[in-house]
């Protein structure tokens, strides 16, 4: 019982204080808070799911009470919780940079509220239509909340993150419909077992359509044209979320349906995938070389980040996985720094934005390094040696170029200042840097993440072998 | 009947497709519409069984899929709520530029843009902030 309500705080606390902060005005500094306050106690729930479920194992319950197999499954195991805390965390330092900012759409808190409940909804979930609808919540938030201050450019922007998203959704939906009509079920274990079973070829084409709706989530190299529009058009914090927190669904879905659900199928089109992670980095790195825009930079950094992240999901197994986890869980951190930094001035800010660019660039001691350390490793763990070669060459040129445009942005925009400019709110600058200690700290003392990746990874070869 | 099925996703999701890459954003969201249609129509045809309600069936017969319909009513509520959504942004857009040409909305963008170069913007970066400064301007 304990465990049951255990489980849906972590989404369920967010969920009613946006029912509820709908009321009021938003712009008000209280409104704020109490929205900040309800997702670190979401934050703080999820914290306490994750001991739990390191100590005991992945918990469990069917929502309404109903028998197993029939009612709707929430699960929490280290995968989710992972990849639900590091969200949340990024969308508490939006929040509470927001708030110091000053708010000024009465939306804005329950919108951020909301965006919080779908996305730990979606990461505890163990029914793939319900992945579907909190993934649905989530998204739609967020398309409203990048129309954020409606400046012309921003709802622009907003309608066709929204129409590319939505078609994104629809062809996620037709997957799971797909795989509800060849497995009969909706339980991601159920679907899991069954598949193996079924003939790989008419699997196959399901794991595709699925796999193209992440990519266009993550907005991975070929699927990616919406994305610098959408983040340079938005306000920082909002930028923060996007990239940050919601970007997480598409790395998280590979990893749960590529990994756990279809792990034969993953397998089978491992070249394919390390194919699109190699083009993503390479195209992504080009490209924000050659921006001037801090925001565009980071856009296009964003697009050539995620290539790691597909990079060790093709490499596969417990190494891959781990790396792919590891590596969600650094960049979603990396993200909400720059981002965050990107729209402030004054003390601090230079620095938590070079921890930020060092993270990126994958250079000790912020965690960017341990990601691509793990990245790195699982390369080396592969079967043949011209495929080791070329993954080691292009961690190494993606880092170089990587690093390139990190320090080329630090340079424009933090290191020559300028005369006449205000610094932003010290609560924000602090915010700031908090979001880039905990970066250096997990750089200094990994063990937990790597430990936490590695329970995540197993999730996922347990499941699958 | 299962082809039939396919026949009726696929010319709904094609037409849809076609519309969302007209320039006239009410075509787009027209597009969206059908397209969400076309995958509510898909799980419909994913459980096409025949057979009783599925209401408290008896032993002997066999009952009609009771969770597509779920499913399918969850979509289209979540199509819905997100059509109108969509139809907002574009009033939005209508409403200050009076088109709903996309490539118009754009052009009338770029041009705000240059004008808001040469004026005062706090929120634009880098050049525009050196040039706003009357006080400091040393070149």
């Amino acid at each position: 019982m304990r465990d049951g309500v255990l489980i849906v705080l972590p989404a369920g606390i967010p969920w009613v204080l946006a029912a509820l902060l709908a009321f009021v005005d938003g712009r008000k500094r209280w409104v704020g808070l109490v929205g900040a306050a309800g997702l670190a106690a979401s934050l703080a729930s999820l914290v306490w799911l994750t001991l739990v479920v390191l100590r005991e194992g992945t918990v469990e319950t069917v929502a309404g009470g109903w028998p197993e197999g029939v009612g709707i499954s929430l699960r929490a195991d280290a995968l989710g919780v992972t990849f639900a805390a590091v969200s949340v965390t990024v969308i508490l330092a939006s929040m509470l940079y927001e708030v110091a900012l000053g708010v000024r759409w009465r939306a804005f808190p329950p919108l951020v509220l909301l965006v919080a409940a779908g996305l730990t909804g979606l990461f505890l979930t163990g029914d793939a239509f319900n992945f579907y609808v909190f993934f649905e919540i989530s998204m739609t938030a967020s398309f409203v909340l990048a129309g954020y201050r409606e400046e012309d450019y921003q709802v622009r922007a907003a309608f066709i993150f929204a129409v590319v998203n939505l078609l994104g959704s629809v062809v996620f939906l037709i997957g799971i419909a797909a795989l509800y009509s060849i497995t009969g079920s909706l339980d991601m274990a159920t679907i899991a077992s069954r598949t193996d079973s079924l003939d790989p070829r008419s699997v196959i084409v399901v794991a595709a359509v699925i796999f193209a709706a992440f990519c266009l989530k993550l907005g991975l190299f070929p699927f990616h044209f919406w994305l610098p529009a959408v983040y340079v058009g938005s306000h920082p914090p909002v930028a923060a979320i996007l990239s940050g927190a919601l970007a997480n669904i598409g790395g998280y879905g590979l990893l749960r349906f590529g990994g756990g659900i279809l792990p034969r199928e993953l397998a089978y089109g491992s070249a394919a995938v390390m194919v699109l992670g190699t083009a993503s980095i390479v195209y992504g790195a080009l490209q924000a070389i050659s921006r001037r825009d801090t925001s565009e930079v980071m856009a296009y950094s964003a697009i050539g980040q995620v290539g790691y992240i597909l990079l060790a999901l093709g490499v596969g197994g417990p190494l891959g996985f781990t790396a792919a986890v590891l590596y969600s869980v650094v960049n979603s951190l990396n993200k909400g720094v720059v981002f965050l930094a990107a729209g402030l001035r004054g003390p601090f800010v230079g620095a938590a934005f070079a921890v930020g660019a060092f993270s990126i660039a994958g250079v000790p001691p912020a965690a960017g390094f341990v990601g691509k350390i793990a990245v790195f490793k699982a390369a080396i763990a592969e079967d043949s040696a011209v495929t080791v070669a070329l993954l080691v060459v292009l961690i190494f040129v993606g880092s170089a170029l990587s690093f390139l445009y990190s320090f080329q942005v630090y340079q424009r925009r933090f290191l020559a200042p300028r005369e006449g400019e205000k610094p932003g709110p010290l609560a924000a600058r602090l915010v700031v840097l908090s979001l880039a200690g905990l970066l250096l700290a997990l750089g200094l003392w990994p063990e937990p993440l790597i430990y936490l990746s590695g329970a995540a990874a197993e999730v996922l070869t347990g499941a699958g072998g | 009947m299962a082809v039939y099925a396919a026949l009726v996703v696929a010319v709904v999701f094609a037409s849809g497709t076609f519309l969302l890459l007209q320039r006239d954003l009410t075509r787009v969201v027209v597009g969206i519409i059908l397209v969400s249609n076309s995958a509510v129509l898909f799980i419909i045809s994913a459980g096409l069984t025949r057979g009783a309600a599925p209401i408290l069936p008896l032993e002997d017969e066999g009952a009609s899929d009771p969770l597509v319909q779920a499913m399918a009513l969850t979509a289209l509520v979540i199509g819905f709520g997100v059509a109108a959504l969509l139809l907002a942004m574009v009033y939005r857009l209508y409403a200050t530029h009076g088109t709903i040409d996309l490539e118009e909305i754009a052009a009338a963008e770029m041009r705000e843009a240059e004008a808001l170069e040469r004026t005062d913007d706090p929120e634009r970066e880098e050049i525009p902030v050196e040039e706003q400064d009357p006080g400091d301007g040393p070149r």
